[in-house]
């Protein structure tokens, strides 16, 4: 039947019998030959649930169902006394892989655990979704018990504090993290946790308002509003002390104010903060030639180049420090 | 294949063996030419040379102890030397030597050395002849059932009985899953059944699950050396144990009639007191007593508690047994739907309280616990042979043991692990150990023990003709099968070049391929012989009871010659012919009967048809 014979059928997925094995001299009929030799060509790459044709998931009970209405059709058992030709080795290796399939379904933990791991993608996303939803609600009992417990409701107010913190952290909104976790602490001394999460979001909310204060400050400063520049300067470089760039900032500002006692003492306190920021060292420099102490500021800039070489005003700054004293 | 050819199931039991077959869709036992349903597995070997089998051996068993082979099928299969054969050995009448290669077990029966096998296909070829008389012809297809914890060599031990007794055996089938077949036959049942075999020999338990015609079978166990003849074993001991206290430590087993007899008392008071409380056990003359004292006798009573008593444990064991396979099924108690009961021990009120207290149910049994097993094979067969859509049953059964390989240190690998569902195969790649190595010994064995020795070995198989190569280099891939009769294959190949290995098989407990030719062509004789024997009785048969008509009819038929004219000659020709025919039944020669059975016939169509009134020529006549 050579007109019949690599006839690509829909239910076959496209697949591309070969005629010679569709016309071989057996005593099975033509469609029983194609899902045969469909399954042989297919099994290897099918999943246990795809061999037994049931839908994923399936349970025990459906997977021994399809088992036997499988081994029917396709154990050798069932084509007594016929011309099996080539097909006997076929039957034989689709009743090993049924029963391959039966028996990694067959067992309710085993089956659970292989139908995690052939979930089709929009199952894996319904899960997660369950997951949260079940996470919502598992939240919402424990608000419940929170209410009517009293020790329940303390331990659970502290959880909850700190998963809020955390929310908070997470939002970059360090004021209201710090904010939790320092209640938490309060609440329950012993969470050493709650303690370290409130240094830090406390660290990162002052930094935070720092920024704040000294992008004012520059908006100011652009306006030439020098005076309310000056005022969210200290106040951004009091915020976040440890941020010695604010310093540096505050010094400029008041030695282009003139007011140089402010700048001194500003510089002076951040180059005692980070002795290595090259531009402390410059500001202070610049701030003590003003001042006319020109050792102290040959010897600050001299120390700010050291550090960063690539400090044009300090290298200008200091030569003419040089001629002057030449001169 | 013809729609209408016979076939048979045949149950071949340690004790009794029964044939069944399928006539209509329905499952019937076949009784025996003497119309017993059972034929006691046992053969003899006659003074006279005869060969005696069922219940004519069993008759002479008393008598001649030392020539009457039964309960064989313990030994088929098994090996020379091994633990149950030595066992066997102590307390069997009949003497049991090594075969001519040392592996298999001959038994010495008027002299001459049986093959456990040729035994056995006496026991079925005595069965095929009571299905060809009920037939009225050859009958060549047939299933035999096997306990299902019977490994590779005694299931192809009795494959082999099955063709010396000129039987093609379609199909070897566990005796538990036969009997669940037979009991669900024409209903839909719909659970897990378990089935308790307890046999005269063996016990067997498996659990199924049954569903839409399909006969799943997820686990099987059991003991082949556990059954009704251990229980006959405890009560003779007892009694031996008794009367050596009564009479000066005589011991009644080195007296071989004597120790027949017990065995025959032993068995009758066993089955007694699965109805009564009580058996009396009556032997009189049983032994002659020393320095010409009077002659002993035997007589004591039995009571069921005594019974009990003796053979707590084997209950005990049997139970254990089905604890663990229920285990290995994976299955609970409460999840059994039917407990199925098999087997004629199950008798035993013991055994069918000690079954319901562990299941918790009460069990079910068929209508005949002896005959179930081999309705099934009947049934199995019909549906291996003759398909019929809609009514078609699928068994699918579990190997019952490890199949594995020895490796270094002599431990045990296993490569198909028991309660595989079969047909099966596993391959194992193989790979050479010394340079230019080129034979491989790969030694092949079934059980559950992890050190090689305790295993049954199968067989040694030998890769031959390897391609000299370094060590290692050379991998054969070696497949493992297990066919749906539970048998064993081995192939191999080399996976580099993708050639076939050749293997050969060697230290296996059956029988060599030659002795088997050897056997089947002494048989065929011998057959010959005994069929025509046996065509010639039927005859007989037949033509006494035409003879009788013929002169049942005589008188009327010479009144109405008296009213006729014609036809005087033919009373006088019928006559004759009778005459001829006793003749005929005299001499025994097959070919005088055959030629005036048509005369016969004619005459006595001539006969009917004058008695009747009809005239005389008339058809048929």
């Amino acid at each position: 039947m050579p007109g019949e014979s690599g006839v690509q059928a829909d239910r076959y997925h496209g697949f591309l019998f070969n005629p010679a094995d569709l016309s071989e001299e057996v005593d099975i009929d033509l469609d029983r030959r194609r899902e045969i030799l469909y399954f042989v060509a297919s099994m290897d790459r099918w999943t246990h649930w795809q061999a037994l044709d049931v839908a994923w998931n399936a349970s025990v009970a459906q997977v021994r169902d399809a088992y036997r209405e499988r081994a029917k059709v396709f154990h050798p058992d069932r084509f007594p006394g016929l011309q099996l030709g080539s097909y006997r080795n076929r039957l034989e290796r689709i009743f090993r892989r049924l029963t391959e399939a039966r028996d990694a379904l067959a067992e309710e933990s085993a089956r659970a655990d292989y139908a995690r791991r052939t979930a089709p993608p929009e199952e894996v996303a319904r899960s997660t979704a369950r997951q949260i939803e079940n996470d919502a609600r598992a939240r919402e009992r424990r608000a419940r018990m929170a209410r009517t417990n009293p020790l329940v409701s303390r331990v659970a107010r502290v959880r909850e504090l700190l998963d809020r913190g955390r929310q908070a952290m997470a939002e970059e909104r360090f004021a209201d993290a710090a904010r939790d976790f320092m209640t938490a602490s309060a609440m329950d001394p012993t969470a050493t946790e709650a303690r370290t999460l409130a240094e830090q979001a406390r660290r990162k909310a002052s930094s935070g308002r720092a920024r704040e204060l000294w992008e004012k400050a520059r908006a100011a400063e652009l306006q030439n509003d020098l005076d309310r520049a000056q005022m969210f300067a200290e106040a951004a470089a009091d915020a976040d002390p440890a941020e010695p760039r604010y310093g540096v900032y505050v010094a400029r500002l008041a030695l282009g104010r003139g007011a140089l006692e402010t700048a001194r003492s500003r510089a002076e306190a951040t180059v005692r903060s980070a002795p290595t920021l090259a531009t402390a060292h410059e500001a202070l420099g610049e701030v003590l030639a003003v001042q006319g102490e020109v050792a102290a500021a040959r010897k600050s800039l001299e120390r700010a180049l050291e550090l960063d070489a690539g400090l044009a005003g300090a290298r200008e700054r200091l030569r003419k420090l040089r001629w002057s004293f030449l001169r | 294949m013809s729609e209408n050819e016979p076939f048979i199931g045949i149950d071949l039991g340690t004790t009794n063996s029964v044939v069944a077959t399928v006539i209509d869709g329905v499952p019937r036992v076949i009784a025996s030419r003497t119309g017993q349903t059972l034929t006691p597995s046992i053969v003899a070997v006659a003074r006279n040379g005869k060969r005696l089998v069922g219940h004519m051996a069993k008759r002479q068993a008393i008598t001649n102890a030392e020539n009457t082979a039964y309960a064989v099928k313990r030994l088929i299969g098994r090996r020379w030397g091994s633990l149950e054969v030595e066992d066997a050995r102590k307390v069997l009448p009949y003497e049991l030597v090594p075969g001519p290669e040392g592996a298999d077990i001959r038994a010495m029966l008027g002299g001459r050395a049986f093959a456990i096998p040729e035994v056995s296909a006496l026991v079925l070829a005595e069965l095929k002849a009571d299905a060809e008389s009920f037939f009225g012809r050859r009958v060549t297809k047939a299933v035999i059932t096997v306990p299902a914890y019977f490994n590779d060599g005694q299931r192809k031990a009795t494959r082999d009985a099955g063709r010396i007794a000129g039987l093609e055996v379609v199909r070897v089938i566990n005796e538990p899953t036969s009997a669940a077949l037979a009991y669900g036959f024409g209903k839909q049942m719909e659970k897990k059944v378990v089935v308790f075999d307890l046999g005269g020999g063996t016990f067997d338990v498996s659990v199924l699950d049954v569903g839409k015609s399909v006969y799943d079978v997820i686990a099987v166990g059991g003991d082949t050396y556990l059954g009704g003849e251990d229980f006959d074993r405890r009560i003779i001991d007892w009694l031996v144990f008794s009367f050596a206290q009564e009479h000066e430590a005589l011991d009644l087993r080195q007296d071989k009639m004597a120790l027949q007899r017990l065995r025959d008392a032993a068995e009758r008071a066993k089955i007694e007191l699965s109805e009564g409380q009580q058996a009396a056990i009556h032997l009189p003359f049983l032994a002659s007593g020393s320095d010409g004292k009077a002659a002993l006798h035997l007589d004591r009573q039995l009571t069921r508690e005594k019974l009990e008593d003796l053979t707590r444990d084997l209950v005990d064991r049997a139970i254990a047994v089905a604890d663990r396979t229920l285990r290995d099924a994976g299955v609970r108690v409460s999840q059994i739907g039917e407990v199925l009961l098999v087997g004629g021990m199950t008798r035993m009120p013991r055994v069918q309280q000690a079954v319901k207290t562990f299941f918790g149910r009460e069990p079910s049994r068929g209508v005949h616990p002896e005959e179930v097993v081999a309705l099934g094979a009947a049934i199995q067969a019909h549906a291996l042979l003759h398909p019929q859509k809609g009514k078609e049953v699928l068994l699918l059964d579990v190997t019952p043991q490890n199949l594995g390989i020895m490796v270094v240190g002599g431990y045990f690998a296993t490569i198909i692990p028991r309660n595989t569902t079969v047909p099966t195969s596993q391959s194992h790649l193989f790979t050479t150990v010394q340079d230019n190595q080129t034979t491989v010994r790969i030694a092949v064995l079934q059980g559950a023990s992890d050190k090689a020795m305790e295993n049954e070995l199968l067989g040694e198989f030998v890769l031959e003709g390897i391609r000299p190569a370094r060590r290692g280099e050379i991998e054969i891939e070696v497949t493992f099968d297990i066919s749906a009769d539970g048998i064993v294959g081995v192939s191999a190949r080399d996976s580099a070049t993708g050639t076939r290995q050749s293997i050969t098989v060697t230290a296996t407990s059956g029988l060599t391929e030659s002795e088997m030719r050897r056997i089947l062509e002494e048989n065929l004789d011998e057959q010959l012989t005994r069929r025509q024997v046996g065509d010639f009785e039927r005859l007989r048969d037949r033509t006494r009871t035409v003879i009788v008509e013929i002169e049942a009819l005589a008188p009327a038929v010479k009144e109405a010659l008296a009213r006729s004219r014609f036809g005087k000659d033919a009373v006088l020709r019928a006559e004759e012919v009778v005459a001829r025919a006793r003749a005929a039944m005299e001499s025994g020669d097959l070919q005088q009967m055959i030629g005036v059975e048509e005369q016969l016939d004619r005459a006595l169509q001539l006969f009917k048809g004058l008695a009747g009134g009809a005239p005389p020529g008339g058809k048929g006549a």
